[in-house]
């Protein structure tokens, strides 16, 4: 059975920018199930899905707590839920806001290549994965240095690699690894992981998974002159005792967690130090007009679940807002 | 139907309704070492069977070789999708997972009238002076690469001067080590150029026209990120010291 994703990538002609009543920024859970409520309560709804529509559901092999599917791929999920809001009535367009402000006639957006007003704009733009910052992280980016297991674990069939992390994110992709590294070592800061209790059993019975615990990674290294041009290994650092070793390694995945990606809504909504958008009563952000939904607000748990909750409750409050 | 679905095939029917002119899937394919040229086959087969503005051009690079020379198709199964006008969009490997998505615009993207590109990259397509030849390294189940092959794609249909291939990764290992392949996708344009992920078009267009102008950059392999816009300087400040 041969897995085929249906769907066109939009050309740059349907991105036409204008006025519409509600724009939804992002493309992932919540974005999509704004989309869905939006459409039904007839509000003109313009979702700009981004450059990687499905966002980090996309990149999730599978989802299993999703209530109705014990498991299904997460692009699977994105996609439907994409094609149920768009049967509601809500436009897409796979186009990424680059900035937002504060208009007279409503929030002006804009994007790599059109201008758009809305009269409500609901941020559900996610987070996007937080880099290590240390060195040989960017110089070895695509020679071994990955954010997405789905996409470039074949490259690393029985190979050695390396994973930091110890949240779900994190563990999921250990054991996805699994199925293409002869060994998966997960490194790991603290002496216990983050992750739901159910991912720890099955890290912690899966023979092809080393744990270091109490470990950080201090450099990634690499011989850019070498045939695959890789990386060849790291130097870690016992947080216990600081002591260093080095370990011969093939790749490095990185799954450290999140930053929202708020970088466009700067200066138009109030965020946390964190960088999320600052809530109240769930979805409501700084000005009356703009709402947040999903793993971009200050939010106690990242899931579809929430997302999609927060995606109704947004849609519900822009709805009262624009026609009450 | 064999590969596609029903529920596929009533899907791929409403997206190639749009579709405004006729569309030419060649395809060339042999039964000798190649292992996924039977279900290429059969993907482009049944493809053609949803929409009568599109059809098949079958060609076995063994006993037609004029033809593939004529066209520089290197590899099997390789799929050409074009008006029956060029031969610049090229696909190689099983056109499965994300890729198939991927084949799809490109299917839709030779049946449109309007334009491909955004105007900027109109006029950067009017001035290119060499011709460019882009790689795009993919692997089925990676969510960005369509973003990248597609862009690269439009590309090559809108401008004599390039041509775009789209290359499975994990179908052509030895490729893959020639080009350094370890994350997807990578774009590698004249053997010289390359850049990891998807960037949107403004910005890769950009880079790319100031790096074809920078006569001051080492030989060897050059990384577009170099080229692109730096981030201005309230940016600079917040993302901080790296």
């Amino acid at each position: 059975m041969i897995d085929l994703r249906l769907g066109v990538v939009d050309a740059p002609a349907s991105r036409t920018g204008g006025e519409v009543e509600l724009l939804i920024a992002g493309g992932g859970p919540a974005a999509w199930t704004a989309g869905i409520y939006a459409g039904r309560y007839r509000l003109d709804t313009l979702i700009l899905a981004g450059h990687q529509p499905g966002g980090q559901l996309a990149l999730t092999h599978a989802i299993e707590n999703f209530p109705g599917h014990s498991n299904v791929s997460g692009q699977l999920l994105a996609d439907e839920m994409r094609k149920q809001a768009e049967s509601a009535g809500a436009r897409v367009a796979e186009d990424q806001v680059e900035s937002a402000r504060a208009g007279e006639e409503g929030i002006v957006i804009a994007t790599t290549s059109s201008e758009y007003t809305a009269r409500a704009l609901l941020i559900a733009t996610g987070a996007a994965p937080r880099k290590l910052g240390i060195p040989g992280e960017d110089a070895f980016y695509g020679r071994g240095v990955s954010y997405c297991g789905t996409c470039d674990a074949p490259f690393f069939r029985d190979r050695r690699v390396l994973v930091v992390g110890g949240g779900d994110t994190a563990i999921k992709e250990a054991l996805y690894l699994t199925e293409y590294a002869s060994e998966v070592v997960v490194v790991h800061r603290r002496d216990e992981l983050r992750a739901e209790p159910v991912l720890r059993e099955r890290l912690l019975s899966n023979d092809r998974i080393t744990m270091l615990w109490s470990t950080t990674l201090l450099e990634i290294r690499g011989d850019e002159d070498s045939a695959s041009g890789g990386v060849t290994s790291v130097l870690l650092e016992s947080v216990r005792d600081g002591s260093k070793t080095t370990e011969p390694i093939d790749g490095v995945f990185v799954f450290i967690g999140w930053d929202p990606a708020t970088k466009p809504f700067r200066g138009l909504v109030e965020l946390t130090p964190d960088g999320a958008v600052s809530t109240t009563g769930g979805v409501r952000t700084s000005r009356p007009d703009v709402f947040a939904a999903g793993d971009v607000r200050d939010t106690d748990l990242r899931q579809v679940v929430t997302a999609a909750a927060d995606g109704a409750r947004a849609a519900f409050a822009a709805y009262r807002l624009l026609r009450e | 139907m064999g590969i596609l679905s029903e529920n596929d095939a009533r899907e791929i029917r409403k997206i190639l309704a749009d579709m405004e002119g006729e569309v030419t899937l060649t395809i060339f394919t042999q039964k000798l070492e190649c292992e996924t040229c039977p279900e290429s086959e059969m993907i482009v087969s049944e493809l053609t069977e949803l929409s009568d503005r599109l059809s098949m051009v079958r060609i076995n690079p063994l006993q037609d070789k004029g033809r593939a020379e004529e066209l520089g198709v290197e590899r099997v199964p390789a799929i050409l999708v074009s008006d029956g006008s060029h031969a610049r969009v090229r696909f190689y490997g099983l056109p499965s997972g994300y890729e198939f998505s991927s084949l799809l615009t490109a299917i839709v993207d030779a049946g449109r009238s309007g334009d491909l590109v955004e105007s900027a990259t109109r006029g950067f397509l009017d001035r290119l002076g060499i011709d460019l030849d882009m790689k795009v390294f993919v692997t089925p189940t990676c969510p960005y690469c369509p973003r990248a092959v597609v862009l690269a794609h439009r590309l090559a249909a809108s401008s004599e001067r390039v041509r775009a291939e789209a290359i499975e990764a994990n179908e052509y290992p030895l490729l893959s080590t020639k080009y350094r392949v370890q994350g997807v996708p990578r774009t590698v344009i004249n053997d010289r150029y390359y850049v990891e992920g998807a960037l949107p078009e403004i910005h890769l267009v950009q880079a790319l026209e100031k790096a074809l102008a920078d006569e001051k950059a080492e030989p060897g392999e050059i990384d577009l990120v170099r080229y692109l816009e730096p981030p201005s300087e309230a940016e600079a400040e917040e993302s901080g010291p790296e």
